[in-house]
């Protein structure tokens, strides 16, 4: 180990291979103390082994790329929960990594964790602007580029990456939703902290500045996701739903509820099987990616995803703007995982290694 | 690769093909997942949109590498 | 100083199977890894070696999914009744 000046040292990690191509926080062994140290020690112990490099991720490396990415101490719980879900089976970071699809893990926290450590659920909830938001996704991706090796070119294929492979993290708006959070929608309790992660595309926008009732909004929702070019169009899987304040405001003014709205999203989003087999013209299509209880006639709905526990709600943004977000996911090919903060399932039951069961 | 290399330590001898774009991906993983010596069947990319007479040109790219995974002098 | 963030890969060492000292009237699976059109691939290289080669009969087995691993039981499947198996990768 050389001792060297900081600028220096960030024109030099600049030059690695896994850098993600903004400037880094040069690592000192009191910063790498103070994230073991909220971690609990134990800098030898293996917290997930990364794919596709297959890395191992143990709770040094881990407080490497949290400080390198400029995140605080207190922001580590937050991000080793999330390396924890996306390196479990069932999300298949493997594939993530490696496809030619523009997907980026999207994390969502719930729980008191968020005002803790100062998360963003409020206005610029996607970015910019919040460290915590910003530092805990960039960390991730840190972690995919280094330990997992995922890097552009190389082993990671995506044709045109997106912004948010820089980082893509928000917090649920708890206190603004008419609703339950989303944890406590999938059984745990509001005291609890979880993280959530899935695959996903960039938001996006979904504007509606005309209903003031829930078809009306809903009906602009569904517009969005009604598209043949979304890869849940063609490569079913789940997506998630982000609703803005004002929007969620006049839903459950309407006396609807996360179901209602979940299930009317999934009832009329969709596509005309012809639309995606582009009417034959290029020899018929049956695509398997597709459940095999789908109709295949030219007139038959396509849904968007197979039910409606795989369109994933949130609550988030400003309280101003009647604006919501539709990202779609990457397909059937990965499954969202949500996570106590501890790492632990929330339904210790729901093991979904081989596709079978979903989130 | 994961599905090749478990078959291989299973007893299977198996041929894995992989186009050209994916090969680096899968010589990193044989490295990652430690079955160095695994020699994966290259063909040209892509497969998404070739019509037939285009796909029999991919398998005849494969066949003499396919016999060479497989080992023997196949006859 | 310098810090690498990567960490390290413990591999174990793995190795192929044996291979067998003929082809002739060796039992071949074909796992379909359901990605568009790679099927239609390993599907005509399947038939075109197993006159060319005199294989033994060919199984078409098909992934849950495309990208993600295989299940343990389908892979004991194809095990148990393969002699020789082909499958692929990416598209």
């Amino acid at each position: 180990m050389i001792a060297t000046k900081p600028e220096d040292l960030v024109e030099y990690y600049f030059e690695q291979a896994w850098s993600d191509g903004l400037p880094v926080v040069p690592p000192t062994p009191e910063k790498i103390d103070a994230v073991l140290d909220v971690l609990g020690g134990d800098p030898e112990r293996l917290e997930a082994v990364v794919p596709p490099r297959r890395g191992g991720l143990t709770r040094n490396i881990l407080a490497v790329n949290i400080v390198m990415a400029g995140c605080k101490p207190e922001y580590a719980p937050v991000v080793r929960a999330a390396m924890l879900a996306l390196c479990s089976p069932a999300f298949n970071l493997n594939g993530i990594q490696a496809t030619t699809h523009m997907v980026s893990p999207l994390l969502v926290v719930n729980g008191p964790i968020r005002n803790a450590i100062g998360m963003n659920a409020g206005h610029n909830v996607f970015g910019s602007g919040n460290r915590a938001n910003a530092t805990i996704g960039r960390a991730i991706r840190m972690i995919l580029l280094s330990v997992g090796g995922g890097t552009p070119g190389d082993l990671d294929k995506s044709t045109l990456g997106s912004p948010a492979k820089y980082t893509y993290c928000i917090a649920e708006n708890e206190e603004i939703s008419p609703w339950a959070p989303y944890h406590v929608e999938h059984g745990m309790s509001p005291e609890d902290s979880s993280v959530f992660v899935i695959g996903g595309e960039p938001p996006h926008s979904i504007t509606n500045h005309i209903a003031d009732d829930a078809e009306g909004v809903l009906d602009s929702i569904v517009s969005a996701m009604s598209t043949i070019a979304n890869n849940n169009a063609v490569s079913s899987g789940s997506c998630a739903v982000v609703i803005g304040p004002e929007h969620a405001a006049t839903i459950s003014k309407s006396g609807w509820t996360r179901h209602d709205v979940r299930n009317y999203l999934w009832m009329n989003a969709g596509n005309k099987f012809s639309a995606l087999t582009f009417n034959d013209r290029y020899g018929k299509i049956y695509n398997r990616n597709l459940p095999r209880w789908y109709k295949r006639e030219p007139d038959s709905r396509i849904p968007i995803v197979p039910s409606a526990d795989d369109i994933h709600l949130f609550v988030a943004g400003g309280e101003a703007g009647r604006f919501s977000a539709f990202i779609p996911g990457w397909g059937h090919m990965t499954s969202p995982v949500l996570l106590r903060i501890d790492g632990t399932l929330a339904n210790a039951a729901a093991m979904c290694e081989d596709g079978t069961c979903r989130l | 690769m994961h599905d090749a290399i478990r078959l291989e330590t299973a007893g299977i001898p198996t041929a894995v093909l992989v186009t050209t774009v994916f090969l680096h991906e899968a010589k990193v993983q044989r490295e990652a997942l430690g079955m160095i010596d695994i020699e994966p069947v290259v063909v040209t990319h892509p497969l998404s949109t070739l019509s037939n007479e285009q796909l029999d040109e991919r398998a005849a790219e494969a066949l003499d590498q396919i016999v060479r995974a497989w080992g023997a002098t196949g006859k | 100083m310098i810090y690498d963030p990567r960490g390290t890969i413990d591999a174990p060492v793995l190795h192929l199977a044996k291979r067998p000292a003929s082809l002739r009237g060796l039992r071949v699976g074909v796992l379909d890894n359901t990605k568009w059109n790679g099927w239609k691939v390993e599907d005509r290289i399947a038939t075109i070696l197993a006159q060319r080669l005199s294989l033994g009969t060919v199984t078409r087995y098909k992934k849950e999914s495309f990208s993600r691993d295989a299940r343990p039981e389908l892979l004991a499947e194809i095990a148990a009744q393969s002699d020789l198996v082909l499958t692929g990768i990416g598209d």
